[in-house]
């Protein structure tokens, strides 16, 4: 069981790089919609059922509404459902309870093609160690969302400029064990974005990196929001949390 | 954590050794009952009613002739002794053919009801002689199918033989007149009052050609005498009742009565006749004559063929002082095809009908006895009541009266059997052309009378003869026939088993089955009856069966002349072929030191042999036409032991593929072993340990499963205490052992550093579902062609299954004991093969796990990107499908090469299961990935 208290701070969004934001301003593209994710009531447990394992719940009653522009962090410790508040909130996975918005359009009518189509125009999600596809180089891996499009060819430059963007320009051709865990993180998040997304989900990017490389993620991150894109991270990173502009704390 | 703790945890070893284990127990097991079920089965069934077949001149090849009763004789009765003095001779059956007997067969008539009523003038004294006639107040009124005024008809006879596939008119013959009721006139004499039954006033009546005796009126009837039908003719053939009985066991009680048959010098046919004559004389009742009338012990029911051949004989003069009485025992029934017809038609005086009165039938059928029925062909006017029997039963003093049958060794000859070629599944073919023209089906030279018989009325239709001439003997006296009983040939067939249906002679029929007609084509298979316009080949089994001494009679012999066409010899020797089999061929051995051919038949087995008869009939002109291909079942040779030895090769190079799959599963589980434990083996180098040191960890673990696989290997050596469980146990250790020691040098190894620096821009660029499905193989080449080869292994093991099940039939060979032999060790292969499968498909499981959880993962990415379920769905069937496209050419291949080694003729089916079965894993595999 856990209990949730939220606090939500405001946070100062001056640390934007300029060269970085005139560059991204061409390539993303903030959402008309005021609250592009919304969460409400969420429940999420574990175990039960056929299992017979004793059901543990990881969320109770979480709400929280994401506004274009605002990166929004989720901290707490190791097993508090940072993580399961994500995979609900990208429509990776179905709460036990409760109910998720995409700009006002609840998932529960949604079907899977549905949502699989909405969540290619709305969310960019980068999981956990920033999972890439093995034999393919990083341009490739960041082009692979605009496969469903039939846009990879219309969207190659804008891949390398996202590339580019996440200071990656000349590693494009590198295949995903031939990169750092930063840098793997950092092609994940240019293929979040690559399709224009208006939410960027991102599950502990810091984690396992050093701190320089985590604080050249946070600046993306930061950077994105700021060109009003809602990013909704999940971390532990003291640095992170501070530069977020808004954050829930799970207990 | 010890080694057994590791090896249980490390699931793949722990399957591998289960599996092998499993496959090693199966394997063996299968072998040893399916080789168990085929020696039990073969044993069984290749030892029938006797075990050698002794001839004075025996063909050659391996398959035997059905017909062994031939008229050539050769062999003497000495010999015969000779061989049943030999101490392994249990029963020693002679058999010979006799002669060839036209029946003399009653004219024909047509019985036209035309009763009269009673008349005491006519009928009075008739029914007080007949205690079982009618009394005269209740006689019924006259009835007639006749007019009082007469009536032209035309009456049509002919008479049609078929043999089921071909029908033949043997004559068609017509004549015209008038026909009427008749009349009772009473005329004064002399003498006082005498009564007459006159034709109606103006009745031509009708005649038929000479021999033919026209129209006449009785008190009951007016008959018409019709065209005589076509001679009949039967075999008969010679057996010592005593060891024919003994042969056949209870099927041979049939022969009981002729053992009690007179000896030669009793069988004198005027002292026999004059024996029947005296009965009469001192009376003899009613139900006497029924049964039968005793003659030394036997009651001979069908007294009355020999009592009115013998006054026949006696009247033509053809009764001599030599004249014997043979004692037969006649086939009941008979399959010979042969039918009378009558039509009748009112017509007008220019010819043209008035009526279609109807036309009347009747066929030798089961009830036809050979020298026992008269008149089988009695036919009756449509609507007509036979009023005769108002006179009483005459008792069977009325039947047989006709003259005595004509004995004939013109044996015709043989066909000549030419060897056409040989089936994929052994089965022979054979051309079958017979020797010489004989015209059989013939009008009788002379009339009941003594006339002489118009010949001109039909012409004689040529027929092929079936044996050789055989000069031997002179001109003998007519013998008469004495029926002591009846057989019945499908009881003898039945004793002789299905499987092992040996030769029995010429009374043991072997029937002949249409399969393709003259054109090629196949056609339903029929069974062909006897007919008149015959094949030459022996089809009908003979009419009767004698004894040695009449075999003498018939033929005139008196000394000791060689006869016998073949001696049928059962060995002492008890129990199955493989425990008799040494005192059998022993017993062969010494009767050939006699000078003659022993052909062990033990172990033999029946085999339908398909013959070709290309000169079956001729047409006006004399062409011939082909009847088309029969089966007919002959004898292999020593099918036991050409069935056990082809099944047991099948079997063994089963149990070789299963071996193969074994060492593939092995390969794989091992493979997919080493990637597990790679980085574990990482971790372990970083902690210090050395190449040795990981080497003796990987080994410990694998020595537990090799000592499991070293245990069920001696268990299952020692259960089933054969040297092949031994090699599978053996070869299964070290193929294990073989994986183990590659897995140690793989894991001691550090890995290499992949050198590639960067992405190859050559490569298809990713934009579709099936891109990124080639980018991924291509990516894990290892996996893919490690899957293929899986998938290529399953189709090729399921090509393997299709193969043996087409296989095992050809295996077994064409003879009916192969067939036995399959079926018995069918379900034990298949289970086999089944398990060859299981492998098969075990093995693309356990290939397919490799890249499982990156698969997984990367679909997950997939999805979190945005990419909808259908899109995943192609992902993975193309992913499939391309490895498939890699698998089927292992598949085919494999497939065929299995089925080139099982059964070269199945391989083309055993490629195109190959192919179906890869075909359908795509879809089966993408489901299951799902």
């Amino acid at each position: 069981m856990t209990q949730e208290s939220a606090r939500q701070r405001n946070r100062d969004r001056s640390q934007a790089d300029a060269g970085l934001q005139t560059r991204a301003n061409t390539i993303v593209k903030a959402s008309d919609h005021a609250t592009p994710l919304e969460l409400s009531s969420l429940t999420i447990r574990y175990g039960g059922g056929k299992s017979g394992a004793e059901p543990v719940s990881v969320v109770e009653n979480f709400d929280l509404t994401l506004h274009a522009g605002e990166m929004h962090c989720v901290a707490g410790r190791s097993g508090s459902g940072k993580t399961s508040i994500l995979t609900v909130g990208a429509g990776l996975t179905l709460p036990t309870s409760g109910r998720v918005f995409w700009e006002g359009d609840s998932l529960e009518s949604m079907d899977d093609d549905e949502i699989a189509d909405r969540r290619r125009a709305l969310i960019g999600y980068v999981d956990q160690g920033g999972a890439l596809i093995d034999g393919m180089s990083a341009l490739e891996n960041v082009l692979l969302p605009a496969v469903p499009e039939g846009e990879v060819e219309q969207r190659r430059s804008m891949a390398k400029d996202l590339l580019d963007l996440v200071g990656l320009g000349r590693r494009m051709r590198h295949r995903p064990e031939q990169l750092s865990g930063g840098e793997r993180q950092r092609v994940a998040i240019a293929r979040a974005l690559i399709l224009g997304t208006r939410v960027l989900v991102v599950d502990e990017p810091t984690a396992s990196l050093d701190r320089a490389s985590a604080n050249k993620i946070i600046g993306i991150l930061k950077d994105t929001s700021n060109d009003g894109i809602a990013v909704l991270v999940a971390s532990h990173d003291h640095e992170l949390v501070r530069q977020s502009d808004t954050l829930t704390e799970l207990i | 954590m010890n080694a057994l703790q590791r090896f249980v945890r490390s699931r793949v070893l722990l399957l591998t050794a289960a599996i092998l284990i499993v496959t090693m127990g199966l394997s063996v097991l299968v072998q040893g009952q399916s080789q168990a079920s085929l020696d039990r089965t073969v044993d069984e069934n290749s030892r029938g009613l006797y075990d050698i077949l002794v001839q004075a001149k025996a063909g050659s090849g391996a398959l035997l002739q059905p017909e062994i009763a031939n008229g050539t004789g050769g062999i003497s009765f000495d010999q015969l002794n000779g061989i049943r003095d030999l101490a392994g001779t249990s029963i020693a059956a002679p058999i010979s053919l006799v002669s060839r007997v036209t029946q003399n067969l009653e004219v024909p008539r047509l019985d036209a009801m035309d009763y009269l009523g009673y008349n005491p003038a006519l009928a009075g004294s008739a029914t007080a002689d007949q205690p079982d006639g009618v009394a005269p107040t209740d006689w019924p009124a006259a009835e007639s199918v006749l007019t009082e005024e007469p009536k032209k008809y035309r009456v049509t006879a002919s008479a049609v033989s078929s043999d089921g596939a071909n029908e033949q008119t043997m004559f068609k013959s017509s004549s015209e007149g008038t026909l009427g009721k008749s009349r009772l006139v009473e005329e004064k004499s002399n003498g006082g009052t005498s009564v007459q039954i006159e034709k109606a006033a103006g009745e031509t009546g009708i005649k038929f050609p000479s021999p033919a005796g026209g129209s006449e009126h009785t008190l009951f009837n007016l008959s018409i005498a019709l065209p005589m039908a076509p001679e009949v003719t039967e075999s008969v053939v010679a057996v010592d009742p005593v060891a024919e009985r003994a042969l056949l066991g209870d099927a041979g009680e049939f022969l009981a009565p002729l053992e009690k048959a007179p000896p030669a010098d009793a069988r004198n046919a005027g002292a026999v006749g004059r024996h029947f004559e005296s009965l009469f004389t001192q009376g003899i009742t009613t139900k006497e004559l029924e049964e039968g009338p005793d003659f030394l012990g036997v009651k001979l029911k069908y007294w009355a063929p020999l009592m009115s051949q013998y006054q026949q004989a006696k009247v033509s003069g053809e009764l001599t002082e030599d004249s014997q009485a043979i004692p037969l025992i006649v086939r009941s029934g008979t399959s010979l095809d042969l039918r009378y017809d009558v039509k009748i038609e009112e017509i007008d005086d220019a010819g043209k009908v008035v009526r279609d009165v109807g036309t009347a039938s009747r066929s030798l059928g089961s009830d036809y006895l050979p020298f026992v029925s008269k008149s089988p062909f009695a036919l009756s006017w449509p609507g007509s009541t036979d009023h005769s029997e108002l006179l009483g039963n005459a008792g069977n003093f009325n039947q047989g009266l006709y003259t005595p049958a004509t004995w004939s060794n013109d044996f015709a000859s043989a066909p000549q059997y030419t060897d056409m070629g040989t089936a994929a599944n052994g089965a022979v073919e054979k051309s079958a052309t017979p020797r010489d023209w004989v015209t059989v089906n013939r009008l009788p030279e002379k009339s009941q009378d003594g006339s002489p018989v118009d010949q001109t009325q039909r012409a004689p239709v040529d027929e092929r003869s079936y044996r050789d001439s055989v000069a031997e003997g002179d001109k003998v006296a007519a013998p008469l026939a004495m029926v002591y009983g009846t057989f019945d040939p499908a009881a003898v067939q039945a004793a002789a088993g299905d499987v092992n249906r040996l030769p029995l002679g010429g009374y043991d029929p072997t029937p002949m089955t249409m399969v393709k007609n003259a054109a090629g084509d196949t056609v339903e298979a029929s069974t062909l009856k006897p007919s008149l316009s015959a094949t030459g080949l022996a089809s009908q089994s003979a009419g009767a069966i004698t004894d040695y001494y009449g075999l003498a009679a018939a033929r005139g012999f008196e000394a000791n002349t060689e006869v016998i066409d073949a001696v049928r010899v059962r060995a002492k020797a008890e129990g199955s072929w493989k425990q008799a089999q040494p005192d059998v061929e022993t017993l062969a051995d010494e009767i050939r030191d006699m000078g003659l051919e022993a052909t062990v038949v033990a172990g033999s087995a029946r085999e339908d042999v398909s013959i070709f008869v290309p000169g079956y009939s001729k047409d006006a002109a004399g062409k011939e036409s082909p009847l088309g291909t029969v089966s007919q079942s002959w004898v292999r040779q020593d099918a036991a032991g050409a069935v056990s030895g082809s099944l047991t090769g099948t079997n063994t190079t089963l149990l070789f593929l299963t071996l193969i799959g074994a060492a593939l599963l092995t390969g794989a589980s091992t493979v997919s072993y080493v990637r597990k434990r790679r980085r574990e083996a990482g971790t372990l180098r970083a902690m210090g340990w050395t190449q040795g040191r990981i080497r003796t960890w990987v080994l410990e673990e694998f020595a537990i499963g090799a000592a499991g696989l070293a245990a069920a290997g001696v268990v299952l050596s020692l259960l089933s205490w054969s040297l092949t469980t031994v090699i599978v146990s053996v070869s299964v250790l070290v193929l294990y052992a073989g994986a183990a020691f590659i897995a140690a040098q793989q894991l001691r190894h550090r890995e290499v550093v992949d050198q590639e620096p960067q992405h190859d821009e050559r490569l298809i660029t990713v934009d579709s579902p099936l891109t990124f499905a080639n980018r991924q193989l291509s990516t894990n080449r290892f996996n893919t062609v490690a899957l293929a080869i899986a998938v290529g292994v399953f189709g090729a093991a399921v090509g393997g299954l299709i193969a043996l099940l087409i296989d095992i039939p050809r295996a077994a060979g064409a003879s009916a004991l192969g067939g036995l032999a399959a079926a018995s060790i069918a379900l034990p292969s298949i289970i086999l093969a089944v398990a060859g499968v299981a492998v098969g498909l075990i093995l693309t499981l356990v290939t397919g796990r490799f890249e499982l959880q990156a698969k997984r993962q990367y679909l997950g990415i997939l999805q979190a990107m945005g990419w909808n379920p259908d899109m995943l769905r192609q992902v993975r069937f193309f992913e499939n499908a391309l490895v498939g496209a890699f698998a089927l050419p292992i598949g085919v291949l494999g497939a065929l090469g299995i089925g080139l080694l099982l059964a070269p003729y199945a391989a083309l089916w055993a490629g195109i299961a190959g192919l179906i079965a890869v075909i359908i894993w795509i879809p089966v595999a993408t489901k299951v990935v799902q």
